[in-house]
């Protein structure tokens, strides 16, 4: 199936809609400064506008569900109303009240209780605890669509009356009832405020625009969406307060989301394919919620559909950052599946993505848990898959850096066996820290900060009278991964190579020249030979048996293990856009690698892995260290320009990605390179302020990263390209 | 069985369909003056002059299959698989040919790029267990032939036309030098030539760059006199063009633009694919 869509009036309104938001993204960058992290959709507030929250205790610290709940519902009542008479959506997101604490770090959240028993053995291996954390898990729209606003208001008095007895439970039903009814507020002014502009609006196809706009938004303040484009804006609704409340990016599977609302205002006749697209357009534009398309239902049919497509096309026209992913699987439609392949090659904008749908239903199952729960389990995150509506997970935001573990391990060795003990003995400690800092997060993070907008879209939190992380989800399923494995592979590579099986260097030669960061003459001799071993990713090297032996040793200390208290964990290779900050906590390392330098990126092989760069051996070796228990380790690509313009480029990467899919890859993020681009870039971010590269996970604007990074990415895309 | 490899390339696109695992076999019976991988010619192993470099080492059918097994998965998701080239890999006859047979046994689809300058045995003995060859024309003039490359071509076209009597899929390969083998009359010659031919899928130009020339001096070699010290242009490129026919069953001949031997496409390839004569 393949569609055509094309509505010059359209066309021109997707037109001045990105030229905004590419306006927008200077702006943001001029007065937010380098950020390296997803774009999100929020834009500036006006100058004038002051934020003046009701709660803050002497320290600028606010927790607890009363305390949020003031607070946002003060920011809603009190939002600006971003209002594009050419957008089908009405609103903007312009704060992140998680951020608005004092001393607020992306790396380390502010929390309410001392946890600095653990933070002594965290330090020691740099541990990334998530305490404190929020989202990462996966609403379940449907939950919210469903009774619309007015409805989930009733559930929660309903609720409150409930839990009469339960002091929590009554303040967390309170805290949700303020935070609907901010929301409500919001959208009521939203309303007006399209309605207002509608009056002074000369054009009639605009103020044809702002009037449906608000008689939308007025309708949705209660009651429930009916229309496609009704359910466009509520999902918008939903997700500019929940990214307001504290940055929650997940989406979910768009494509059933909205298609019966598609097929039902299709046959009514009041919907045509190019309005549809539009306002999915819209939809995408407004944020770059991770959203999936295609893949199997719960009882294993193909999802693909019109919808499907038109999702596909609306992100095609886009051109922005955007983070759709598509699931390959054995049953779908390849139709969908080359189409994608076709976009990402076409508009090098790296997206969409690609899921392993095989691997990740495997793993999932392999946690005690059913195929259709396993199929059920979306790719709604940078790195990650969530079950929408079921399951807490603190995904992406707990990791240890094996780095930093092989630093500790190889500063007591002496020989590789001793190392290889010691870092076994090393892990296992930074895992018992890591999953302690996970109960302590599960212990108290309901009254640091509750997830009151996840909670309303869960199944459980509102039933149950308990927020999501302290007993409101159905399931726990809490993510640990590990950072740095090329690095520790080499290392341990280049150790057995050079030290055990050549004999051309000793151990307490590689010991001291790595302790004096490879310093001097001879240092530099070291510091080559250890180099120059055969690397992770070249296929059947030492290093590549390492690296599989440290996935079973993350398996054999994270899978099927609990926390203390009992909560499941599942292991996954990730490194965030963190490599360079994992990088900086960490001293030299046997692999050659210089202190500070950055740590390699997920599961990826260390750059000049292979004198031929083959990503058919990138794909082989990242297949063999996927931990598989459903979470994933990701393959960061890179297609060179030759490889793009190839006459069957679209067949070849296909054929890549199935490759890789069928050895047990979980997720594909491509970047097309287009190594000129990126250098011009590089000199002049200003220029280009709509070149957007994949950075992990997620896409960003090229101009919002921060020096450094543009460095990596340029080194990384560069050096691959040409 | 041993042979000496001076290269093993994972993931190549170039050397024939889907994804590929190029061996280089080293060892090449032809001299031709432009040819930019000198250090190939020579069937020994050899030591670079100018850095510690080795060009060669001796390997065994099982080590090589180990590596070419490898991406077996990209293989069959992609049509692709192991292509012989060099050097010329026929030069070392019975190690290419028990790699061939290996790879076959195993179905992996194997190519063999030869510069077709052996005796038919050893082609005819290959035809069982190749499923593509990659056929370097480069001239039909028999004493211009003899001048570029060192040889007579009479061999090579009466190689080829054997293995197209044979029914064997062929691409054919034509490494163009401006002002060498590229008159009116030379791809008149390559062309009519082409016409001629039954089994040819398609036909690749390879044009002369300079990227190799650097390698002669790090393997203590001259640069033949001949060579033009600059790559072809576009419009070389442009007039090459005519060489590109329809097959006798009708269809179109594919006509990619490589750079000669290499893997990188040439940067205009897409100025030449709105005269349809791409399929």
């Amino acid at each position: 199936m393949k569609i055509q869509i094309s509505d010059m009036r359209y066309a021109e309104r997707m037109a001045r809609l990105t030229a905004r938001k590419i306006e927008q993204t200077k702006e943001k960058q001029a007065k937010l400064g380098a950020r390296d992290e997803d774009d999100y959709g929020l834009v500036l507030p006006p100058a004038s506008f002051k934020v003046d929250l009701p709660v803050r205790d002497a320290t600028g610290q606010w927790s607890g569900p009363r305390s949020w709940a003031a607070n946002f519902r003060w920011l809603m009542e009190n939002h600006p109303c971003y209002i594009d008479p050419d957008d089908a959506i009405a609103g903007r997101w312009m704060f992140m009240l998680s951020r608005m604490r004092l001393g607020y770090q992306l790396s380390r959240s502010n929390f309410a209780f001392d946890y600095s028993h653990l933070e002594p053995e965290q330090k020691k291996y740099d541990i990334t605890t998530g305490i404190g954390k929020d989202a990462h898990f996966a609403p379940d729209y449907k939950i919210g669509l469903e009774p619309g606003w007015g409805g989930l208001l009733e559930k929660v008095r309903t609720a409150r009356r409930q839990f009469a007895a339960d002091a929590y439970a009554v303040e967390l039903m309170e805290a949700e009832e303020q935070a609907i009814l901010g929301v409500m507020e919001w959208t009521r002014r939203l309303a007006a405020a399209a309605g207002d502009r509608a009056m002074t609006e000369d054009d009639a196809v605009r103020r044809d625009n702002l009037v449906e706009m608000a008689r939308i938004c007025y309708k949705i303040v209660e009651s429930k969406p009916e229309t496609f484009r009704e359910v466009v804006q509520w999902l918008a609704i939903f997700n500019m307060a929940s990214r307001t409340y504290n940055r929650d990016g997940a989406g979910g599977q768009l494509d059933e989301l909205l298609r019966p609302y598609y097929e039902c205002d299709k046959a009514a006749g009041v919907l045509t394919d190019e309005d549809a697209e539009f306002q999915v357009f819209c939809l995408l534009l407004n944020d770059p919620h991770y959203y999936q398309i295609g893949g199997p239902s719960a009882d294993g049919k193909d999802q693909t559909s019109r919808m499907s497509y038109i999702i596909l096309e609306a992100a095609a026209k886009l051109k922005s950052s955007c983070n759709l992913t598509i699931r390959v699987w054995d049953g779908m439609d390849r139709g969908l599946f080359r189409r994608g392949v076709e976009i990402l090659l076409a508009n090098r904008l790296g997206y969409p993505r690609f899921s392993g749908d095989k691997a990740l239903v495997e793993g999932f199952m392999k946690n005690g848990y059913s195929a259709a729960l396993a199929r059920s389990r979306i790719a709604v995150g940078c790195n990650w898959m969530s079950l929408p509506g079921l399951e807490y997970t603190l995904n992406d935001v707990v990791k240890i850096n094996i780095a930093k573990v092989l630093e500790v391990a190889f500063a007591e060795s002496n020989s590789l066996e001793e190392l290889e003990a010691n870092y076994r003995k090393h892990f296992k400690a930074a895992v018992d820290v890591t999953a302690k800092g996970i109960d302590f997060h599960l212990a108290h993070q309901y009254l640091n900060e509750p997830e009151l907008m996840l909670n309303l879209l869960s199944h459980g939190p509102i039933e149950k009278g308990k927020d999501i992380s302290h007993g409101g989800a159905m399931y726990y399923n809490m993510a640990i991964d590990g950072a740095g494995l090329a690095v520790v592979a080499d290392s341990f590579g280049a150790i057995e190579e050079r030290v055990v099986k050549e004999k051309t260097l000793s151990f307490a030669e590689v010991k001291a020249a790595v302790a004096a960061n490879f310093a001097g003459e001879e240092g530099e001799r070291v510091r080559m030979l250890l180099d120059s071993a055969g690397r992770y990713g070249a296929g059947g090297t030492a290093a590549d048996r390492w690296a599989v032996k440290l996935t079973d040793i993350l398996n054999g200390e994270i899978a099927n293990h609990t926390t203390p208290d009992g909560f499941k964990l599942i292991p996954g290779w990730f490194t965030w856009a963190d490599t360079l900050r994992f990088g900086r906590a960490v001293g030299a390392t046997p692999n050659g690698r210089k202190a500070g330098e950055p740590i390699s990126h997920g599961a990826n092989p260390l750059p000049g892995f292979r004198k031929d760069g083959a990503l058919t051996a990138m794909a082989t070796a990242i297949a063999s260290v996927q931990p598989g228990y459903g979470n994933t380790a990701p393959w960061q690509l890179e297609v060179d320009i030759g490889l793009a313009d190839d006459e069957d480029a679209v067949e070849k990467v296909m054929a890549l990605i199935d490759g890789h899919f069928k050895m047990g890859g979980t997720l594909v993020n491509i970047n097309v390179v287009d190594a000129e681009t990126i250098l011009a870039a590089h000199k002049d971010p200003s220029k280009y302020p709509d070149l957007v590269v994949r950075v992990t996970g997620f896409t960003a604007y090229f101009n919002s990263l921060s020096p450094d990074f543009r460095q990596l990415v340029v080194k990384r895309l560069v050096r691959e390209a040409v | 069985m041993k042979g000496i490899v001076f290269d093993i390339k994972r993931g190549v696109t170039k050397d024939g369909p889907g994804f590929r695992t190029s061996v280089f076999l080293k060892g090449c019976p032809l001299r031709c003056i432009w040819c930019h991988n000198p250090e190939s010619q020579s069937p020994e192993i050899e030591h670079a002059v100018t850095t510690d470099e080795v060009c060669g080492r001796e390997m065994s059918v099982k080590e090589v299959m180990d590596e070419v097994r490898r991406d077996k998965v990209f293989y069959s998701s992609s049509g692709g698989g192991m292509t012989l080239t060099g050097g010329e890999p026929t030069m070392q006859s019975e190690f290419a040919f028990a790699l061939a047979s290996a790879a076959h046994d195993e179905g992996i689809h194997v190519a063999l790029d030869t510069c077709g300058f052996a005796p038919w045995a050893v082609f005819e003995r290959m035809l069982a267990v190749v499923d593509l060859f990659l056929y370097d024309l480069k001239c039909m003039d028999a004493a211009k032939h003899r001048k570029l490359t060192g040889a007579d071509n009479a061999l090579i076209l009466s190689n080829l036309n054997s293995i197209d009597a044979a029914g064997a899929k062929t691409w054919i390969r034509c490494p163009l030098v401006p002002g060498l083998n590229d008159s009116d009359s030379d791809l008149a010659a390559l062309r009519d030539c082409m016409r001629s031919l039954r089994h040819v899928d398609k036909v690749e130009i390879c044009p002369y760059h300079t990227l190799g020339l650097e390698k002669y001096a790090k393997f203590g070699r001259k640069i033949p006199a001949a060579v033009p010290p600059v790559p072809a242009d576009i419009a070389d490129i442009k007039r090459w063009r005519q060489i590109c026919v329809l097959s006798p069953s009708g269809r179109k001949v594919a006509f990619p633009v490589h750079s000669m031997h290499t893997q990188t496409p040439i940067r205009c390839m897409h100025e030449f694919q709105s005269d349809g004569l791409d399929s």
